[in-house]
């Protein structure tokens, strides 16, 4: 937007990292409102600004702040008093009112306050800032690992990427480089030679098969494990847990995190732990601070701009980390701010004017929007995604116009296979659709179909048990015994393979070797 | 109060509905319940006795009966073993012979397993497959034609084509784009099988696929060719096309899954016995080691099914008649039975969804001694009159094995002996 020639790099699809992997919350700040007022500061003025340029991507379902049995009634004064200075609207609403709109919110709640919290839809989200970038002129890579960086005495020059679909080298030279790897700009970093403190912060979620509460519920309390259920469309998501990694990439989800969720759930919720669990996942917080430090709650939530140049006498490359997703807008105008220094130019930010594409119609998205779309183009015969409302129409669209390289990444473009069934019925469906379109070699779409399969495995293993357990073993019985798709001719490994929740080095799980 | 029935059946898949059948031919009065059809709607309407034996599960099995000479040998409390395997041999003669007098012969017997062309294209084990199936034997190399219909979701004739092609068969695909499909909005199995069952729908379709047949010596259709006569649809298509036909199962609901539910419920009719579906079976009454009735849920109140003797066939883990908890126990629902199964949950799965081996849960289920009877720690029976049958048992992951509907009939048909002797002896 601001004229310079970019390109970007991604590992994997977009959305990869963590962006993809958190809870859905567009944060009012209320959360941050205590302990750490410059993020709260932060959240509510991005919050204003994303529900203006992707209202799209937002459903404006409002937050609560609640008191239970189990918090300290001296935190509410607090907290009322931080958002009123952060800037937060906030408003209590009598446990009575709250009931009415929440009938499954624990009736021992004392106190109920009432933010602009939301929901927000990071894949749809990330894909109308890409589409935005590439109407500008941008070059979106996915699928390209940065392998190493490419240095000429004090000043990085370029990158070289791996392209992990074609299994080639690709080498890039840049006037400047900008590493907003996430929890991985400590490993970028090291690649120019400087040395960047990430602490990779994991957090578990975990996902309820349907809407438990139609509105965010935080604890109102300090953060900590498991104190907030987010609504985001058609299921309900409790987070989180906060443990120091050492690795972004390899981490195992541990039983006692996923038991951890359901039991603080089951404080806001009763009853939560007997309805019908769907997956789990896990994402690392790009966590920035100079210094070590032991508990990753205490670090800030608010972001960084290393300017390497000034802090490592190391021209051409800056770092943006720290941050939350709801403050990503606000990082990249700051980040692109001290890129115009940079290059002696003045040219000011839009980005917190113009709208994204796809918000034209200027409204939020609703639960019911993708079924009145259905009953509308009565499309109800062209469902390949029943659980999600995904159409045949919509994954053709995202197999031809999209960059899609594995049946994830339609996942991510039309919410295919996130629903109860996870994959059961619409796996073979997008795989039959793709081979029928691209007529690839055969072998190519039975890894896909695989690699998806796989993927969605990822995420139940944690968590598997009751009606999901007896859906996945319809699953089984499809793709097992009626399709007998574990014996498909062609390679079983892939490169665009799922990473599992697993330490690197391989599983330790207390299970049967493979 | 004398019961009602002889013998309670509960699930109405292929091992309650064969127990139903036996018992109702040894002369028992039978009642079967049920909540819905079983996992026949579900499959692929074959009979996969073994597919894949556990010491090789890259290769498929070519002969069942030496590799459950072998699996019943290693594995005594296999339910294989349980049943013999003459009892496997006798059981499925006798599906085979309900099959045939209703006009729908399943084709096969223990020395051989079919290869027959899955939906995807990947060569599908099979020890018996109904007469619309048997073309698409893949142990022949002449040239296939597999065909699609523009709008139906669930079958996609090019990956099956070229994955055939992939392993040394030659087969093309063709898509029909029926100007009589155009206006429907919806095409599922079940429509099209609907569809199929009309003459002109099937000249249509001829007629269509005439000018494409090529080279082609048999042509592949989705498992859609009728849901009450598809013998008689079958010839018909061969006749006008002058080409083998065969069926490829689908994704649920199967439509020769439908068959062989309808066939067999009519066979615990015509056998004197009745089936009650939307009935859910929710807990059961037990004095002197006997089960003396199953309840039923409805309008709110419970309805106690009596009976001489019971048969639990509800299914295992994918029937829901064993449910796995958030803090990792294994529960039989209705009366609460023992489940054999690893000891703690994180032992329960694999880190690969389409691991050869198993995940561990998928073969918890009920002990039972040699009569079916679900037993105790000691070995010793719970209840003298409760027979268990079908995926209940535990012992082994069927689905894994491709043994779902040969340890199904199997079990079935000895359990539906076995409550019928239970009976008999009750009433001297």
């Amino acid at each position: 937007m601001r004229g310079f020639d970019a390109i970007l790099v991604e590992k994997r699809d977009l959305t990869h990292g963590t962006t993809g992997r958190y809870h859905g919350l567009l944060h009012s700040g209320g959360r941050y409102a205590v302990k750490d007022p410059q993020a709260a500061v932060e959240c509510i003025e991005e919050n204003r600004i994303l529900r203006r340029i992707m209202p799209h991507c937002i459903e404006d379902t409002g937050g609560f702040f609640v008191v239970t049995p189990w918090d300290d009634p001296d935190y509410v004064p607090r907290f009322v008093d931080g958002c009123r200075r952060a800037g937060i609207p906030v408003e209590e609403v009598p446990v009575d009112q709250m009931l009415r709109e929440e009938p499954l919110l624990n009736p021992h709640i004392s106190h109920c306050f009432r933010v602009p919290d939301a929901a927000a839809d990071s894949f749809l989200a990330t894909e109308a800032n890409a589409e935005s970038a590439r109407q500008h002129g941008a070059r979106i890579w996915t699928y390209h690992e940065v392998t190493r960086l490419v240095r000429q005495g004090d000043h990085v020059v370029g990158a070289v990427c791996h392209d992990l679909v074609k299994d080639e080298e690709v080498h890039i030279h840049a006037d400047l480089l900008v590493n907003a790897a996430g929890a991985w700009a400590g490993q970028i970093a090291a690649m120019a030679g400087v040395e960047v403190n990430i602490i990779p912060g994991k957090g578990v979620m975990v996902a309820m098969a349907h809407r438990v509460v139609n509105t965010v519920v935080n604890r109102c309390k300090l953060p900590s494990d498991g104190d907030i259920i987010v609504p985001i469309h058609t299921v309900a998501v409790i987070g989180t847990t906060d443990v120091k990694v050492s690795d972004p990439e390899h981490f195992p989800i541990e039983p006692w995190e996923i038991a951890l969720m359901l039991a603080e759930g089951e404080k806001l919720v009763p009853g939560l732990k007997q309805m019908r669990v769907l997956r789990a996942w896990a994402g690392v917080r790009p966590l920035y601070q100079e210094t070590v430090v032991a508990d990753t709650r205490d670090v800030t939530r608010a972001y960084t701009l290393l300017d390497h140049e000034t802090r490592d006498g190391l021209r051409g490359l800056i770092t943006i980390t720290g941050g939350k997703w709801t403050t990503y807008r606000q990082m990249a105008q700051v980040t692109v701010d001290r890129v115009c220094e940079k290059f002696g130019v003045e040219r000011h930010c839009r980005t917190h004017e113009e709208p994204l594409p796809g918000a034209e119609r200027a409204e939020y998205h609703w639960l019911g929007a993708p079924l009145a779309r259905v009953e509308r183009e009565r499309a109800y015969g062209r469902l390949v995604c029943e659980c999600e409302l995904a159409t045949e129409e919509d994954v053709i669209r995202a197999i031809t116009e999209g960059q899609a390289r594995t049946i994830d990444d339609i996942r991510r473009d039309v919410r295919l296979g996130m629903g109860p069934c996870q994959g059961g019925f619409c796996t073979y469906r997008a795989a039959g659709i793709w081979h029928a379109l691209r007529r690839p070699r055969v072998t190519e779409t039975n890894v896909a179909l695989r690699d998806f399969l796989q993927e969605r495995w990822k995420g139940l293993l944690p968590v598997l048990h009751g009606q999901q357990l007896r859906q996945e073993r319809l699953d089984e019985l499809i793709y097992l015994s009626v399709l007998n798709a574990d014996h498909l001719p062609g390679p079983t490994v892939s490169p665009l393979a799922p990473v599992m929740y697993e330490p690197a080095g391989g599983t330790q799980r207390d299970g049967p070797s493979t | 109060m004398r019961p009602r029935v002889d013998v309670l059946v509960i699930g109405a898949g292929l091992a309650g509905l064969m127990a139903a059948w036996q018992a109702a031919v040894a002369g028992c009065r039978v009642r079967v319940i049920t909540r819905g059809p079983g996992a026949l709607f579900w499959h692929a309407g074959c009979v996969d006795v073994l597919g894949y034996a556990a010491q090789d599960t890259e290769r498929p099995v070519a002969a069942p009966r030496d590799a459950l000479l072998h699996l019943v040998n290693a594995n005594p409390a296999h339910p294989y073993a349980r049943v013999g395997l003459e009892g496997v041999e006798t059981a499925l003669s006798a599906l085979q012979q309900v099959c045939e007098a209703a006009g729908y012969p399943l084709r096969g017997d223990l020395s051989h397993n079919w290869l027959l062309p899955s939906a995807v294209g990947a060569f599908r084990p099979t020890c018996l497959a109904p007469e619309t199936m048997v073309s698409g034997d893949l142990a022949r190399r002449d040239p296939l034609l597999i065909v699609g219909f523009e709008g139906m979701l669930d079958f996609y004739p090019e990956l099956v084509a070229d994955n055939l092609a992939e392993q040394e068969r030659p087969a093309r695909s063709v898509r029909l784009d029926l100007p009589s499909l155009r206006e429907r909005r919806q095409l599922t199995p079940v429509t099209l099988a609907q569809l199929f069952e009309a003459p002109e729908f099937r000249r249509q379709v001829a007629e269509a696929l005439r000018p494409k047949l090529g080279r082609a010596a048999r042509v592949g259709f989705p498992a859609v060719l009728g849901v009450h006569r598809p013998l008689e649809v079958k010839q018909d298509l061969e006749a006008k096309l002058g080409r083998e036909v065969f069926e490829i199962p689908t994704l649920p609901p199967s439509v020769p899954g439908m068959r062989l539910y309808t066939i067999l419920v009519e066979a615990v009719r015509q056998a004197g016995g009745d089936v009650f579906t939307g009935m859910e079976a929710v807990r059961a009454e037990a004095e002197n080691g006997r089960v003396q009735a199953v309840f039923t849920e409805a309008a709110a109140r419970l309805n106690p099914h009596r009976a001489h003797a019971f048969v639990l066939a509800t299914g295992g883990l994918l029937g829901g008649g064993i449910v796995a908890d958030a803090d990792g126990h294994l529960r039989e629902v209705i009366l609460g039975l023992p489940v054999q199964g690893p000891e703690s949950q994180t032992k329960w799965f694999r880190q690969e969804f389409l691991a050869s081996e198993d995940h561990p849960v998928y073969a918890a289920g009920v002990a039972v001694d040699e009569r079916f009877r679900p037993v105790g720690a000691k070995g010793v029976p719970l209840y003298t009159n409760l027979f268990v049958a079908g995926m209940t048992l535990a012992g082994d992951d069927v689905i894994r094995r491709r043994a779902l509907d040969g340890v199904a009939v199997a079990t079935g048909y000895a359990v539906g002996q076995h409550a019928a002797r239970s009976v008999q002896e009750a009433m001297r």
